[in-house]
């Protein structure tokens, strides 16, 4: 089984006809999964670099859903939502049927048990009530007992954020953190932010990871070169994974 | 005797965080942050210090150099028996303390001064910055300092800069520059004195002004207390005093320690709760500074100025100035994320209690145990007190142990205040 490659892009980034076209480069480029940024109101776990991507797009973007649902209709991989519950909290129901009908897999918010966590399993049963897939959001501040149960609940894999915020190459062990975690985990297990570092990838897997996830490389490659240079690191990351 | 104090100094440091009872809120970036501070902290923290702040173990090998380090200074520090103090209550309850006013900086604070100097060292850092209140911390990063050979500046908050000139010596003996903040040596102290010429200072200021000041000349900043590192690093304390309570044969019912930032508190009582060892945690606040009966759980700056990311804490807010007058320490606006966390879900209790408790407890743990203690300890004492009581009341042979945070050798200033207002 290969490792598995979760690309992120932020909806709708830069402009909708090159954000298209890096969805179409993820998939062809090799990702399994897709994660698409709703942008949110405060992306407290965001770095610099996302939160900047979420600004440009809501300054055109004003209605979400014709521009989810033409992802949904290119891409046949599975999607999965990110975006931060606080902001959904007061339309939740609409929020999770409306992703479930245009086809959307599932859903990932950061702050749900971090933020949430006396609620998380309410949340919890709500998105799979939804017939959509939860996916966790787990770091390592999250204390041990709680990983090993919400590994057992998470849908399609656990998600480990490795530093406090996307994008910021805060220095840490990033197998310590794994080998930390890996017994705990009866699941797979994909470990994402600050995540560019082809080094601290090969760390990764070698300590167990059975994928990476990859946002702001790309985000900062298309305000480099464009969306053509994002789509090579697809390819370069997908090389990297399947030396494993 | 060598050998035995080798073996009592742990070769880990304790991280409680995978341990917590509900998962540790990261620090954050303000919604729309003009710039990320997170970021920041890379060009502010030697990088070894940021790695073990985020690569979140339950233990972190200590490196045999800082363990030679913690020997020189006379690590372990001793666990005491305050067997005179229990007489003097008539408590049936037994009272231990480990003292780190053993260490000669006089309090826990060099714990962390040592490896964050030790680790910016080995970087090739040259120069380190601090603020400090009282003078304890300013004391602890100045010898550390010296030990490896940088240099190093402390910003003083005023009134204590005013109140504690022998403080300030030490640190110049020991090769520090000390400067009272709000100084007119950075920006954020420039525009705190536009707005109030007298400004007494703040640590909360003192600590905006030290990070400006290593940011703009690209030395690096070294951290007291708040942050988990600076806990981690403390972790010395309580695993010690684990130890030397087995030597005894001792079992620990109640574990008391004083609040500033929270990380004497936090390295003395942690390991205890990852063990699973004792039934009572008690943190104990000023009344002065009333962090814990009135302060909100949330997200806040650690410094003034907003220059660290915001973390989620019990706190006054970060723009808070304790009363001028009070002289017993304590006076951070916050409390440490992983200890506010604690208390909010109950497993450990604060009290909160005012100067002229802390001083009656600190004259008669004098009179007890010719030990002066820091004015920030005699909060510890006066419940240890309290506790000593309720065990007589009800025939308890609880056994109390609290940590001695710091001695008050250099904190008289502080007491003949005191004395001159409390005993008329
Ligand atoms: C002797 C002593 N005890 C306690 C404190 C409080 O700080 P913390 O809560 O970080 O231990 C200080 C702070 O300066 C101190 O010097």
């Amino acid at each position: 089984m290969s490792k598995m490659l979760v690309s992120y892009a932020t909806l709708g980034y830069p402009k909708e006809n090159e954000y298209l076209e890096f969805i179409d480069g993820c998939v062809k480029g090799g990702s399994d999964i897709l994660e698409i940024g709703v942008p949110p109101k405060y992306a407290k776990y965001d770095g610099p670099v996302i939160r900047r991507s979420y600004k440009q797009v809501s300054s055109w973007l004003k209605d979400i859903w014709p521009l989810l649902k033409e992802t949904r209709d290119r891409v046949k991989i599975p999607i999965i939502i990110l975006t931060y519950l606080e902001d959904w909290l007061p339309v939740l129901d609409d929020f999770l049927s409306n992703l479930a009908k245009i086809g959307i897999d599932g859903i990932l918010f950061p702050d749900l048990i971090i933020d949430y966590v006396d609620d998380y399993e309410k949340y919890v049963k709500k998105i799979k009530d939804h017939g959509l897939k939860a996916v966790i959001f787990t770091a390592p501040s999250v204390p041990d007992p709680m990983i090993q149960r919400v590994s057992k609940i998470s849908d399609i894999f656990l998600y480990y954020g490795v530093r406090p915020t996307t994008g910021v190459p805060i220095p840490v062990s990033v197998d310590s953190l794994i080998t930390r975690i890996r017994i705990l985990v009866d699941n797979k297990l994909v470990v994402g932010f600050g995540l560019s570092d082809v080094e601290d990838m090969r760390k990764a897997l070698r300590a167990g990871a059975d994928g990476i996830a990859i946002g702001t490389a790309y985000i900062e490659a298309i305000e480099k070169g464009g969306v053509q240079e994002a789509i090579n690191l697809v390819k370069y990351f997908r090389g990297v994974l399947n030396e494993f | 005797m060598a050998i035995e104090r080798e073996e009592i100094l742990p070769k880990y440091w304790y991280n409680i965080i995978p341990d917590l009872p509900k998962p540790l809120p990261p620090p954050r970036d303000p919604p729309d942050a003009e710039f990320s501070r997170i970021d920041l902290l890379r060009k502010i923290m030697p990088k070894e210090v940021l790695r073990q702040q985020f690569t979140v173990e339950r233990f972190i090998k200590i490196p045999e150099e800082v363990r030679e380090a913690y020997l020189n200074i006379g690590r372990p520090t001793p666990l005491m028996r305050a067997k005179r103090l229990e007489e003097m209550l008539n408590t049936p309850a037994k009272i231990y303390f480990k003292f780190e006013g053993a260490t000669p900086t006089g309090s826990h604070k060099i714990n962390t001064a040592l490896p964050q100097a030790y680790f910016a060292k080995a970087e090739g850092v040259n120069h380190v910055v601090t603020e400090t209140g009282a003078g304890q911390w300013g004391t602890a990063v100045a010898l550390a300092a010296r030990m490896y050979n940088m240099e190093s500046t402390i910003f003083m908050v005023k009134v204590s800069y005013e109140q504690k000139p022998q403080r300030r010596t030490i640190m110049e003996l020991y090769g520090g520059k000390v400067y009272a903040s709000p100084t007119n040596l950075t920006e954020y102290g420039k525009k705190v004195l536009a707005e109030n010429p007298s400004h007494p200072g703040s640590l909360g200021v003192a600590m905006s002004e030290a990070i400006e000041y290593a940011l703009t000349n690209n030395y690096r900043y070294l951290v007291g207390s708040v942050l988990d590192v600076a806990i981690l690093h403390q972790s010395v304390i309580g695993q010690e005093a684990m130890k030397q309570l087995d030597i005894l044969g001792e079992e620990p019912d109640i574990l008391i320690g004083c609040v500033g930032g929270g990380s004497n508190f936090g390295g003395f009582a942690f390991p205890f709760l990852g063990a699973k060892r004792g039934e009572k945690f008690i943190a104990v606040g000023s009344y002065e500074i009333p962090k814990f009966s009135q302060g909100d759980y949330m997200y806040d700056f650690p410094d003034s100025a907003g220059l660290l990311p915001m973390v989620k804490m019990i706190t006054l807010g970060k723009d808070y100035v304790p009363p001028p007058i009070y002289a017993g320490g304590l006076r951070y606006h916050g409390a440490a994320p992983s200890l506010s966390l604690l208390i909010k879900e109950g497993i450990v209790e604060w009290r909160e209690y005012s100067e002229p408790e802390i001083f009656e407890a600190a004259r008669l743990f004098a009179e007890a145990q010719g030990i002066v203690p820091a004015p920030e300890s005699a909060h510890a004492i006066k419940a240890v007190i309290d506790e000593a009581l309720k065990a007589k009341k009800n025939h308890e042979r609880k056994v109390i142990v609290f940590n001695l945070s710091g001695h008050g050798l250099l904190d008289l200033p502080n007491y003949e205040s005191m004395m001159k207002r409390l005993l008329k």
